[in-house]
């Protein structure tokens, strides 16, 4: 667990931590929608620039940023090879014998990876930033107007947090059970088929039953505690929009338009 | 000797930011043949200190002696199945590790995962499960049908199928009533007199530790903190208090009774000792 | 006055099996009672039952003269609050602030107004310093304290504890105790615990004792444990103190039943100065 970094909230102490987690999704997804603008390589030094701004001014390292792209750089080698095969436009760049390699497989490839760094960087900038609580008061409030339309917000996002809620318990009740069946025998890791079969279906069970067991239990405290699904209710927590919310905002709603104008325009 | 620890000292998360020191230079003999509590606040490492007695988890520093194999920090353990057979670990809670259709089937689980063909591993399961006192007419029963003592029972016995020599319970009255839990620890008393099984128990509840048990482990923050026989150790409150432990009620008697000038000897030892020693006293006067 | 009354109560969870037989009791307004009986008794069917979480089969339960129906269950779910055996399973918010937060939501308390009901029941419980801590941080018994603060949080008359303190360590056992104590003494709240703890029975009012769903006896701690044949027979335990009395009996000291040590030492006091 301890390696993994995407999508991981870090606790620090920053301007970016403190803004209102609403003007942070939304100025994510406008910045992931200027992304797929065709705005060239201006368009993508910009949304760079200005997208490393937010992540030094949230004091996060670009280590951390690195460490969530790692996982994709297989996945770019993959894609520069099958670039390299099938796409045979552009300038020819190298030729020996059979074997040629055009521009456009390097560019594409390319391409792609910078997109890919950007929407890492602009995704975990939020993740990083916003305790998940925060995100999902966030995300209720932004399908709020959404609930004409029948979309249960409210319900949607007490999903969200009694999830978020019980992950650190099942995790250590699926380490507790296989520390038991590993008590009795079994190996998870090696063994025939049939026994890691056997070895899957010993912790899956325990897992399935507990689970219940807990939903049961929860759902009976909050009945007793009166929470009804789709009744009214007041909220503790309040979310308020600061100046600096309006400035990332207005920032993101520039940088849509800039790569509109770039892409179609300019 | 069978099982002993030297110098071991075990650390959770090791090299991130959550890193725990759970056990500090822990040196232990258990007495083998004999059944010995473990006794501690929460968070005192019992549970961390008894999972490697089948290597569930593996020392940082020092060795472990457990029967005839030798465990090592830093190195990969050799025999490591064939160790888990011979130290039966019952975790806390243990009903929940049930998963198989039939309560049969789940007690032969454990044989059957070190090789044992079906017809043998469903004769030991029988076996089992006649030592842990469950009537034939479950055995073909869901383990989700049976009642919480039940469950625990088959948990149990799913152990001591694979028949183990050492058999380690973390809690294993943790949630029973009074009766269930007096049941449960007559069976292991059972065990270890009638089976010569080595037994160690992590409790909570000091009436157990007393009735039950031979020699006392007592760990504090991540050290075992003193290592005796239950005689000694219930001499009188004295120690018990130190440790912030409520005593036995017969020691709490004992020593109310010398509050209000009772003569009441250190070895006054159960009821029927203090029943006389009270009547003699009761009577003189009169 | 009486606030529970409960008549001919049934229910069953499955058609073969009868958990709860032909009950009836009442309670006092502002006493403590337990309830007893071995695991599978029907016990927490019962808790279950009084405050709306099961629906019963047949019979009548009143809580403050309102009978528990469909159309009177939100304004008694207003006077009834539960706390559950596990301490991690009932614990909603993402921090002990949240968590009592979250009932006070659900009755559409102006947000306002949650702030000081939150301090003040987080100081009754003596978890104030853990305000801000989430779940994975806090012991069992700590867990239990805010569970009791959430109930609390909603103004109940009536709390109803279902073996709350059976899931801790004796540490936590004792802080739990010693908070429903206060409770009952300061805020003079009726309290309904069900227990296997044969102190707290001993301490309490009223007793009322299960055995395979039906209630089997019922009255003071003294007059349940009078009859210590039956109370053998429901499987139950008897305190120290009457197993001691036993063993005096056999040789030839004839005290009273006592449900503590306290009061059997204090009658061998006067037994040794009157001889």
């Amino acid at each position: 667990m301890g390696n993994i970094t995407l999508g991981r909230y870090i606790p620090l102490d920053s301007p970016v931590h403190k803004m209102d987690p609403r003007a942070k999704i939304m100025a994510m997804l406008l910045v992931l929608i200027s992304i797929f603008f065709p705005a060239g390589w201006t368009g993508y030094a910009i949304i760079f620039v200005a997208v490393a701004g937010v992540i030094i001014l949230s004091k996060l390292s670009f280590k951390f940023i690195w460490k969530a792209m790692k996982p994709m750089l297989f996945m770019l080698v993959f894609l520069l090879f099958i670039n390299i095969f099938f796409t045979k436009t552009g300038d020819l760049w190298l030729e020996i014998g059979n074997f040629t390699i055009y521009s456009d497989a390097i560019l594409n490839t390319l391409y792609i990876a910078v997109r890919l760094l950007l929407m890492i960087m602009i995704t975990t900038a939020l993740t990083a930033t916003t305790k998940p609580l925060d995100m999902t008061l966030g995300i209720e409030d932004l399908l709020t107007p959404f609930k004409k339309i029948h979309v249960p917000a409210h319900e949607i996002a007490m999903l969200i947090s009694i999830a978020l809620r019980f992950i650190p318990d099942l995790i250590e009740e699926t380490e507790r059970i296989i520390k038991a069946q590993e008590s009795r025998g079994v190996d998870l890791r090696e063994g025939k088929f049939s026994e890691k079969i056997m070895a899957i279906l010993s912790l899956i069970v325990p897992l399935f039953v507990s689970a219940f067991q807990r939903a049961e239990d929860l759902a009976n405290a909050m009945e007793a505690r009166g929470y009804a699904p789709g009744e009214k209710r007041t909220r503790y927590k309040v979310l308020k929009m600061h100046m600096r919310d309006y400035i990332l905002l207005l920032g993101a709603a520039a940088i849509l338009t800039g790569m509109i104008l770039l892409a179609y325009f300019l | 000797m069978s099982i002993s620890f030297e110098h071991v000292s075990h650390i959770y998360s090791k090299g991130t930011p959550y890193e725990y020191k759970a056990l500090t230079d822990i040196n232990l003999e258990i007495e083998e043949g004999k059944m010995t509590a473990v006794i501690g606040q929460t968070g005192s490492g019992k549970s961390t200190l008894v999972q490697h007695l089948n290597a569930l988890l593996l020392p940082e520093e020092g060795t472990i002696h457990i029967l005839d194999r030798v465990i090592t920090a830093g190195e990969k353990p050799k025999k490591l199945k064939s160790l888990r057979g011979d130290v039966g670990l019952v975790f806390q809670f243990p009903e929940y590790q049930l998963f198989e259709e039939t309560v049969l089937k789940d007690v032969a689980f454990g044989p059957k995962n070190f090789g044992v063909p079906e017809e043998e591993a469903q004769k030991k399961a029988k076996q089992a499960l006649r030592l842990v006192g469950l009537p034939e007419d479950v055995y073909e029963k869901s383990p989700l049908e049976l009642s919480g003592g039940q469950k625990r029972r088959v948990a149990i016995a799913g152990i001591l199928a694979m028949n183990p020599k050492v058999l380690v319970l973390d809690e294993p009255t943790a949630g029973l009533d009074p009766k269930g839990a007096v049941s449960m620890m007559s069976l292991f008393w059972d065990l270890n007199k009638k089976h010569g099984k080595t037994i160690l128990i992590v409790t909570h509840d000091m009436e157990h530790v007393f009735h039950y048990c031979d020699n006392v482990v007592v760990m504090a923050d991540g050290r075992v903190s003193l290592h005796t026989n239950v005689k000694e150790f219930f001499k009188d409150t004295s120690l018990c208090k130190g440790l912030n432990i409520l005593p036995p009620a017969l020691l709490r008697m004992k020593d109310l009774l010398k509050e209000n000038g009772f003569d009441v000897p250190e070895d006054v030892m159960d009821e029927t000792a203090l029943a006389k020693c009270i009547a003699r006293q009761v009577k003189k006067n009169g | 006055m009486k606030i529970i009354e409960v008549e001919n109560l049934n229910f069953s969870y499955s058609e073969e099996v009868k958990t709860i037989q032909d009950v009836s009791f009442s309670i006092e307004k502002g006493t403590y009672t337990t309830i007893i009986g071995h695991n599978g008794s029907g016990k927490s069917t019962i808790a279950r039952l009084l405050a709306g979480l099961l629906e019963k089969e047949s019979g009548t339960i009143k809580i403050d003269g309102m009978e528990l129906n469909m159309e009177n269950l939100p304004k008694i779910r207003n006077r009834i609050g539960i706390v559950f055996q596990n301490p991690d399973n009932q614990f909603i918010g993402s921090t002990v602030r949240d968590d009592i937060a979250f009932g006070l939501e659900n009755h559409c308390v102006p947000q306002e107004q949650m702030d000081d009901i939150i301090n003040e029941n987080a100081a009754r419980v003596r978890m104030t310093k853990y305000l801000d801590k989430e779940p994975t941080h806090l012991s069992g018994g700590q867990k239990q304290r805010v569970a009791i603060a959430g109930v609390l949080a909603m103004k109940p008359n009536i709390l109803i504890f279902d073996e709350a303190t059976s899931m801790l360590d004796p540490q936590g056992k004792d802080e739990i105790k010693k908070v429903i104590m206060d409770l009952h003494k300061e805020i003079g709240l009726t309290i309904l615990s069900i227990t296997h703890d044969i102190d707290e029975v001993a301490h309490s009012d009223y007793v009322l004792a299960l055995d395979s769903g039906r209630l089997a006896m019922q009255g003071t701690p003294h007059e349940v444990f009078a009859d210590e044949r039956k109370i053998r027979a429901i499987q139950l335990d008897t305190p120290f103190s009457m197993k001691m009395g036993d063993f005096l009996h056999q040789h030839g000291v004839e005290v009273e039943k006592h449900l503590t040590m306290e009061g059997l030492v204090k009658e061998l006091c006067q037994y040794r100065s009157n001889m």
